[in-house]
């Protein structure tokens, strides 16, 4: 049996929903099947007052022993360092969770807010907020570079505006059955396994891309989203197109633009006019091109795939 | 009753004639260098009456049409350009072109 805490700091609770959401394994299943004993989480814990201070007195005394500490949202520092703004339990929330990682066997960030910042952590940040141990593409953040669990692993980050639910009830399973190793984690501590490609692979609309053919309206079934409506497939960590939504779809599948927000930069630009939903450019070349790739083969290469594009390629063949 | 093609191909030579017989001023500067400018430029197009009489005219001023490449660039490796059809796709235009004209639009 290993116990887990799962808190929220500076959060919309979007992570939670997705969690309650999980169907490969689902939230039950990792009571009922993987031996997960859920301690107190925002939504589900019945302890209130001094009955949840008591229970996280006795993890930080380790009269009680924390083997999986999830957070959700930012650590908020604000006002002046003191953290004040977002209190918990008697205390600044930040308290809290210097106390539980230092006694925590594993320490999983769920959501763009605790990995890095997210939109919370946009300047000017006026929430002083901060990820457990990065800031935006910094390492670092609120538990420091040097944060070791007491695995020996640093915070576990499963980012994601929200985190796809399997994603993080299949490390949390991982992570409760021991299994901990078999988890590689990329240079953002996120596991490989989950972020090693890209949010592109198993798209419905790479046929589009290669020929060059784009999307120009939300929604349009023929086309690719990268060159006119801004979408980060081509450079976004994610598997958002083998592990679908609702196990059904994507963002891309439906049309929408990939926002890229499994990266630490998001969201791109500050979120300035223009440059949401929309490719940005310069001189008519987009700024951020798919990862590898140069500007003069990105010309080249869409000259080619321009001159040999199929008839096909400029019709609504989803009939 | 007149098929797309032959639609397509009577406005195409109209362009084609309005942006040739040397009345039509397009508005080949200043090229936008980022989003905001190219924003401005698609606002500017947006604004234009759909019922005025001179709605194609306002719209190719406004884009800068020039019917030959500029800068080496030209619509056959634009984005918006569909090679078969001949056409631009950007919502604000939706106009049948020639590969080698140009735009203040261009993107690739």
């Amino acid at each position: 049996m290993a116990n887990l805490l799962w808190l929220q700091g500076g959060a919309c609770s979007g992570n939670t929903m997705s969690f309650l959401n999980a169907e490969s394994p689902s939230a039950c299943d990792l009571v009922t099947d993987f031996g997960i004993n859920i301690l107190w989480h925002p939504s589900l814990g019945m302890e209130l007052g001094d009955g949840l201070q008591e229970l996280l007195n006795d993890l930080v005394s380790g009269r009680k022993k924390l083997d999986i500490f999830v957070f959700e949202g930012t650590v908020i520092n604000a006002p002046d360092g003191t953290g004040t703004w977002n209190r918990f339990a008697g205390k600044p929330m930040k308290e809290w969770v210097q106390k539980l990682a230092a006694v925590a066997h594993y320490v999983v960030a769920i959501g763009d807010c605790a990995t890095w910042g997210g939109i919370p952590a946009m300047a000017p940040n006026p929430t002083e907020s901060q990820g457990l141990q990065f800031l935006k593409k910094a390492n670092g953040g609120f538990l420091g570079s040097s944060y070791r669990s007491g695995s020996g692993l640093p915070v576990i980050n499963i980012p994601g505006c929200p985190a796809h639910p399997d994603w993080v009830t299949q490390i949390l399973v991982a992570v409760a059955e021991g299994r901990a190793g078999d988890i590689t984690l990329d240079e953002l501590q996120r596991p490989k396994t989950f972020f090693q490609s890209f949010t592109q692979i198993g798209c419905t609309r790479n046929m589009f891309y290669a020929y060059k053919t784009s999307a120009t309206q939300f929604g349009q079934r023929r086309g690719c989203l990268f060159f006119d409506l801004g979408c980060r497939g081509p450079m976004t960590h994610s598997p958002c197109n083998r592990i679908l939504w609702n196990n059904q779809t994507s963002k891309t599948r439906a049309g929408m633009p990939c926002i890229g927000c499994t990266e630490p930069e998001f969201p791109f630009y500050d979120l300035a006019p223009g440059t949401v939903f929309k490719t940005s450019t310069f001189l008519g070349v987009p700024k951020d091109l798919p990862t590898g790739v140069e500007q003069m083969g990105y010309v080249k290469l869409g000259q080619a795939a321009k001159a040999n594009a199929p008839a096909w390629t400029e019709e609504d063949i989803f009939v | 009753m007149s098929s797309r093609k032959e639609e397509d191909d009577a406005l195409r030579a109209k362009i084609f004639h309005l942006l040739t017989d040397g009345e039509l001023k397009t508005t080949l500067s200043p090229i936008p260098e980022d989003d905001q400018q190219f924003e401005q430029i698609l606002r500017e197009l947006r604004d234009v009456e759909t019922s005025a009489p001179d709605e194609l005219e306002q719209k190719l001023v406004i884009s800068g049409f020039a019917p030959k490449p500029v800068n080496e660039q030209q619509c056959f490796e634009c984005m918006y350009y569909m090679v078969h059809r001949k056409y631009c796709e950007l919502p604000e235009l939706m106009v049948p072109v020639e590969a080698e004209w140009w735009c203040r639009l261009w993107r690739i």
